[in-house]
């Protein structure tokens, strides 16, 4: 069963105990000063693998309010990334995460061009660089535990599950509560729907995240091209062929021999 | 030592030492580059693609289709008279893709694993079929290009070895570039959302393709008509008039697709919006596709006989319109998505030059030692210096 | 060549992939029997493709088939021999604390930490330190109840009362105070400053465990000695300024006991609260819950400013105008055991000298240094405090009492004004059973004592510190109040850290909580310093505090007390949605 986490970002409060987790378990690097996983200029980068951004927003009473966002990969139902990944270092597993394999990368970098998201970072600064991002704790994730960021948070803010019933579950507590939830599971369609699925009180876009996204899955696009290649491919070499030889007979018929290779050196 | 008989011949010019320079500087940025990263680059999370990407290995492929196109039209359609180009034709696309595939190397950031996609398939990725494609169309260029090396070196058995295998690796190599000149444009049918609506479409892979059919011959022009001047040949009206139509006319074809895909997803006013994005892509119609259809068109309604001004000048454009439009698509088009501005570094700009340079100095090196041009006679052809000057 | 386009788009093939992905559980033999599958399949589609394309092409057609089956076997060989494995996926290779690492939805009790606004004034996290074991949390919620107080989603705020208890937890100093020894150590260097300092009661007995001595080590002359050795113009005492609150304060307490009783004291000014009981107003920790939690009972609390806000208002107006000095030319700098009065130091209003001399802009506070802040200016100055000679404070500001010194000690401020209470309400100094008044005394959470006043009756107090056992005194309060019933208290005294201000936000963290042993040394200490150091032990004794009410101020509660020593209160339960529970 491929799992999914709901995220409930009014029960955020900022506290960042998530990023650390992050770090903690994933052993990246701190650099608060440049590159800050908490506040207003919090950015994934490659050692960010997830942040808590702060939004100012106004409240549903209208009065001036913060909102903080947890940022990390989606972890796409069907993944560009993944689909654009040359050698197969970006794969979707059947447990949800969407995993990278820095042994098998080229550092081509068309993945962080594909994704709809611009989650994708590298680490420039490396002679041999791997692309960065959220691995959703694969490890613990089959081993059934929950990612580092979503047992460390102290408002449970996050929960894990399946990610069909996480949908269902988001749909009731959208129901049960008209007044606080915006009528919006992000992440349930955007780009053919993500394993990290979003509830909030306030647009999304107010919080940082890219609502102009395609609805559909975007390796659907591309599968449509590439999976008529190989017939093209074969009719091509067959046509091609075809008017090779009747062009050679042609040629034959008129110089009266027939030119066995019909390289340009005859 | 020798080739064809005579001795290795090399003159050395001022615009050759310029170039010598270039590919000093180049190795060493090569060398830096391999051992210390992309650090040199000013390529950014926003920008993970910059110059190379565009310059080295989008374009390169593009302007490299001449390789194919007077290929297949000499070979396989069998226009006898286009053959004075297609050596040259087929040593440029040769030169192209090697420079092409050394380039896509510089900027593959795990470089040690170019070899890779070979053994793990990424099938699904567009990037793999073109890695894919790229890599065979290399070796079949090679051994398109290879009688014209082993006849020059006096290896006479292997090089009409190679002869003979000229028609399957002709259509091969048709087959071969029609994916990867299309996947290019294919590539990019990932970025819906990303990629400005003026260019992104589903029939990105047509446009590419087409495209690149029309500019491939254009190319070969420019190139036939500097290498005319360099080393005084004369000037092939019939090939070269053959080669303008069909570019013409393959470029109504894109033009027409272009300009109706646009009308159909209801992007002209986009278009004719007037802002950055806006004007580059008129900027890239008008060069590529408008004027140079303008003139092809009234060359031939009005029944003129094309001039040589004329079918430079035709394809100088064209080519220009396709630089401009692959710029536009890794660039232009991604700029917003991108949210921040990436102007190439000094060191990038510097490979860049430094690839081309080296590929010039090879191109050079083997016209004036093997036989590529037909009537060509390297004792007695009067040295680039002297056309040059 | 319909096998081929199949196995481009084929779930199987896909499935085969992901498999390899998960490593965990699986066998590699498994593993490579997937992968040869599938190479053997590509080499098979090379040949297939190939062999269409080259129909009839009767010279090479056959080379060409060796050729790329060569080709095709040696990538399925170099794939079968290892050459190419998927690898290790990124990531993963750190640790989580053990309680997090428990399967599915087990839930974690102690979890996360407390969050931290960039902007706040008293405290700051350095993430690279943080373990997340949660015990900032725990503190926060369980022993001062500030989160988990309130509702989800949060207001435009990150409710914090700044005590600093999370810092005095943190395990591994991720937590500590906003670092401001740069900033002080400028004024200092700055000949055209004059820069003062004021140490509170509670940094005497807790500083030199910072330097290896004992817990409770009374240090008070030394830790003076090293202040001036730092090149501070004047050290002056915070017990001047609390003896200074106990006059205020007990007399702000007499005036509401009489407005209760239905007498008005002449110098009532009007805007004086009557509310019964009082509350104090020395923490400035629980003086910022109770604008979050309790803003209703705020009519309770004591307009009187902190003894810190007290001493540097009087410094920048008294002291300035007897010295002759630019009260601008004054930086006032406090050494506290409190991370709070960073916070309290940077309030709007607390600006009374220079909104007196028509200069709102000046604090009256310019710096708060934490204890363990000053201990580190030591060390990095290279003194060895252990060994210095003591000091006496400088003169204006510097004398203090044993009732000042108590104000260190959870009760110790009740105690102090009952002393003086005493003496205000009968005229006559308390008996000796009034110095000692036990009832107050020690760390249990909420204290009640009850004494007879000849002439005034019995007079109900009540001390509460930490914040969590004020909150029950408060639900208590709250709900007399609302039920009409008539006041249980007269004065109930409250500090926002468990103990009072010994074991402050701002103090040494040689003993972390919840360790209690600490805590009774530095109080043992204090009551020490009362009962047998200090000369006097009753506040309105205090010879410079009598001069200064002779030569500046006037009255106790006077005119000028008031625009100086009194403040006010902000109302902030619109900051966030306040819950009575977890």
């Amino acid at each position: 069963m491929s799992k999914g986490v709901l995220v409930d970002m009014t029960k955020c409060f900022g506290c960042g105990a998530c990023t650390v987790a992050c770090k903690l378990w994933n052993e990246k690097k701190y650099d608060e000063v440049n590159k800050p996983t908490l506040g207003e200029a919090a950015q994934l980068v490659d050692i960010n693998w997830t942040v808590v951004s702060k939004h100012d927003v106004t409240d549903q009473g209208g009065h001036a309010a913060w909102r903080f966002a947890k940022k990390q990969c989606l972890h796409c139902v069907d993944p560009a990334c993944a689909s654009s990944c040359l050698v197969g270092a970006l794969r979707k597993t059947p447990e949800g995460p969407v995993v990278y394999h820095p042994d098998l990368c080229v550092g081509c970098r068309y993945c962080m061009v594909a994704c709809p998201f611009n989650i994708p970072k590298y680490e420039w600064d490396k002679s041999f660089p791997k692309v960065s991002k959220c691995q959703m704790c694969f490890t613990r994730v089959v081993a059934g535990e929950q990612p580092a960021c979503i047992a460390v948070c102290p408002n449970q803010v996050m929960q894990f599950g399946d990610r069909d019933q996480l949908v269902k579950t988001a749909h009731q507590r959208i129901a049960a509560n008209k007044g606080l939830y915006i009528d919006h599971l992000f992440g349930e369609t955007e780009v053919g729907g993500t394993a990290w699925l979003y509830l909030s009180d306030q647009p999304f876009d107010k919080l940082g995240f890219k609502t102009a996204v395609p609805q559909e899955s975007l390796p659907a696009y591309t599968w449509q091209i590439l999976s008529k290649l190989p017939a093209i491919l074969l009719g091509w070499t067959a046509i091609l062929s075809g008017i090779y030889f009747i062009n050679k007979r042609r040629n034959a018929a008129a110089e009266g021999k027939l030119d066995r290779t019909g390289g340009p050196q005859a | 030592m020798t080739i064809n008989g005579t001795r290795i011949t090399f003159r050395m010019t001022p615009f050759r030492l310029v170039l010598i320079g270039f590919s000093l500087i180049f190795v060493g940025i090569v060398a830096y580059r391999l051992v210390n990263g992309l650090q040199m680059t000013n390529l950014t999370d926003a920008w993970p693609w910059g110059l190379w990407i565009y310059v080295d290995v989008k374009l390169g492929v593009a302007l490299a289709a001449g390789g194919f196109t007077t290929a297949g039209i000499y070979y396989v359609l069998g226009v006898k008279k286009v053959k004075s180009v297609v050596k040259p034709a087929i040593l440029t696309a040769w030169l192209g893709y090697c420079l092409v595939g050394f380039g896509l190397l510089m900027d593959l950031g795990r470089w040690y694993g170019w070899w890779h996609p070979i053994f793990s398939w990424g099938e699904h990725s567009v990037m793999f079929e073109l890695y894919m494609c790229v890599l065979l169309y290399t070796i079949v260029l090679t051994c398109e290009f290879a009688p014209v090396l082993f006849k020059g070196l006096g290896l006479r058995k292997v090089s009409s070895f190679f002869t003979r295998l000229t028609a399957p690796l002709v259509i091969g190599g048709i087959a071969l570039s029609t994916m990867h000149q299309s996947s290019l444009g294919s590539m990019y049918v990932l970025t819906l959302g990303k990629l400005n609506e003026l260019w992104w479409t589903m029939l990105l892979p047509i446009l590419y393709y087409s495209s690149a059919v029309a500019v491939g011959p254009a190319m070969v022009t420019c190139e036939t008509a500097l290498a005319g001047r360099f080393f005084r040949h004369d000037w092939d009206a019939p090939a070269m008039t053959y080669l303008a139509k069909w570019s013409g006319y393959v470029m109504t074809f894109y033009t027409v697709l272009r300009v109706g895909d646009l009308a159909v997803r209801g992007q002209l006013t986009a278009l004719f919006a007037l802002d950055t994005v806006s004007l580059m892509c008129l900027l890239e119609l008008v060069i590529g596709c408008l004027l140079p259809l303008w003139f092809f068109w009234s060359y031939k309604l009005l029944g003129r006989e094309m001039t040589q001004t004329m079918i430079v000048r035709n394809a100088v454009l064209m080519v220009l319109g396709v630089a401009l439009n692959r710029g536009n698509v890794v660039f232009t088009g991604m700029a917003k998505a991108a949210g921040a501005s990436y102007f190439p570094s000094v060191a990038e700009l510097f490979l860049t030059f430094g690839l081309i340079s080296v590929g010039i100095l090879i191109y050079l090196f083997i016209v004036e030692n093997f036989d590529v041009f037909p009537a060509h006679d390297q004792q007695a052809a009067p040295g680039p210096a002297q056309a040059h000057g | 060549m319909r096998r081929k386009g199949k196995s481009f788009g084929a779930g199987a093939r896909l499935g085969a992939i992901e498999k390899r992905a998960r490593r965990v559980g699986r066998k590699r033999r498994e593993m490579a029997r997937d992968r040869s599958a599938r190479e053997i399949i590509s080499a098979e589609d090379v040949d297939d493709m190939e062999t269409k394309s080259n129909k009839g092409l009767p010279c090479s057609r056959r080379f060409f088939l060796k050729g790329l089956g060569a080709a095709g076997l040696s990538g399925a060989l170099a794939t079968l021999s290892g050459c190419k494995d998927a690898g290790k996926p990124s990531g993963g290779e750190g640790w989580t604390p053990q309680q997090y690492n428990a399967p599915g939805s087990w839930p974690v009790q102690v979890r996360g930490r407390v969050p931290i606004d960039p902007a706040n004034p008293s405290i700051v996290r350095d993430d690279r330190k943080c373990i997340l074991c949660g015990q900032c949390a725990e503190a926060c919620e369980r022993v001062q109840s500030v989160e988990g107080f309130y509702g989800l989603p949060i207001k435009n705020d990150i409710t914090c009362v700044n005590c600093g208890q999370c810092a005095l937890w943190c395990p591994t100093g991720a937590i500590g105070e906003r670092d401001d020894i740069a900033r002080v150590l400028r004024v200092i260097g700055d000949a055209k400053l004059h820069v003062i300092v004021q140490t509170a009661p509670a940094t005497r007995i807790a500083i030199g465990e910072e330097f290896g001595m004992p817990a409770g080590s009374i240090v008070e002359g030394k830790m003076v000695a090293a202040l001036k050795l730092l090149g501070f113009d004047r050290v002056f005492d915070t017990n001047f300024s609390a003896d200074l609150t106990i006059m205020e304060e007990g007399t702000e307490l007499i005036g509401r006991i009489k407005a209760a009783g239905g007498q008005h004291e002449s110098e009532d000014h009007g805007h004086a609260p009557t509310a019964l009981p009082q509350f104090t107003s020395c923490s400035p920790g629980w003086v910022k819950f109770c604008e979050y939690f309790y803003p209703d009972l705020l009519e309770h609390m004591s307009t009187c400013k902190s003894p810190q806000q007290m001493l540097g208002s009087v410094a920048k107006t008294y002291y300035a105008k007897k010295k002759g000095i630019d009260p601008k030319q004054i930086v006032s700098v406090s050494i506290m055991p409190c991370t709070a009065k960073k916070f309290e130091a940077a309030r709007g209003e607390m600006n009374s000298a220079g909104a007196l001399a028509g200069n709102p802009e000046l604090r009256d506070v310019n710096f708060v240094l934490t204890t363990r802040e000053l201990a580190r200016m030591i060390k990095r100055k290279g003194i060895d405090l252990a060994n210095l000679a003591p000091q006496p404070y400088d003169s204006l500001m510097g004398e203090g009492t044993g009732a000042a010194v108590i104000f260190a000690a959870t009760g110790g401020v009740m105690e102090a004004a009952v002393r003086s209470g005493y003496y205000l309400l009968t005229g006559q100094n308390p008996p000796d059973a009034l110095l000692n008044l036990t009832a107050v005394r020690g760390l249990q959470g909420v204290k009640e004592a009850s004494l007879e006043v000849p002439g005034f009756g019995e007079l109900r107090v009540a001390v509460a510190s930490g914040l969590g056992n004020a909150r029950q005194l408060l639900d208590q309060i709250r709900a007399d109040k609302q039920a009409g019933l008539p006041p249980r208290y007269h004065f109930v005294e409250f500090m926002a850290c468990p103990g009072g201000c010994i074991s402050g936000g701002g103090q040494p963290k040689t003993s972390v909580p919840p360790g209690d042993w600490v805590r009774k040394e530095r109080i043992r200490s204090i009551y020490a310093i009362d009962a047998t150091i200090y000369k006097k032990r009753l506040s309105h004794e205090n010879k410079e505090v009598l001069d200064l009410y002779a030569e500046y101020l006037g009255q106790p509660n006077g005119e000028l007390a008031h625009r100086l020593l009194h403040t006010t209160y902000t109302d902030r339960s619109g900051s966030l949605t306040a819950k009575n529970k977890a």
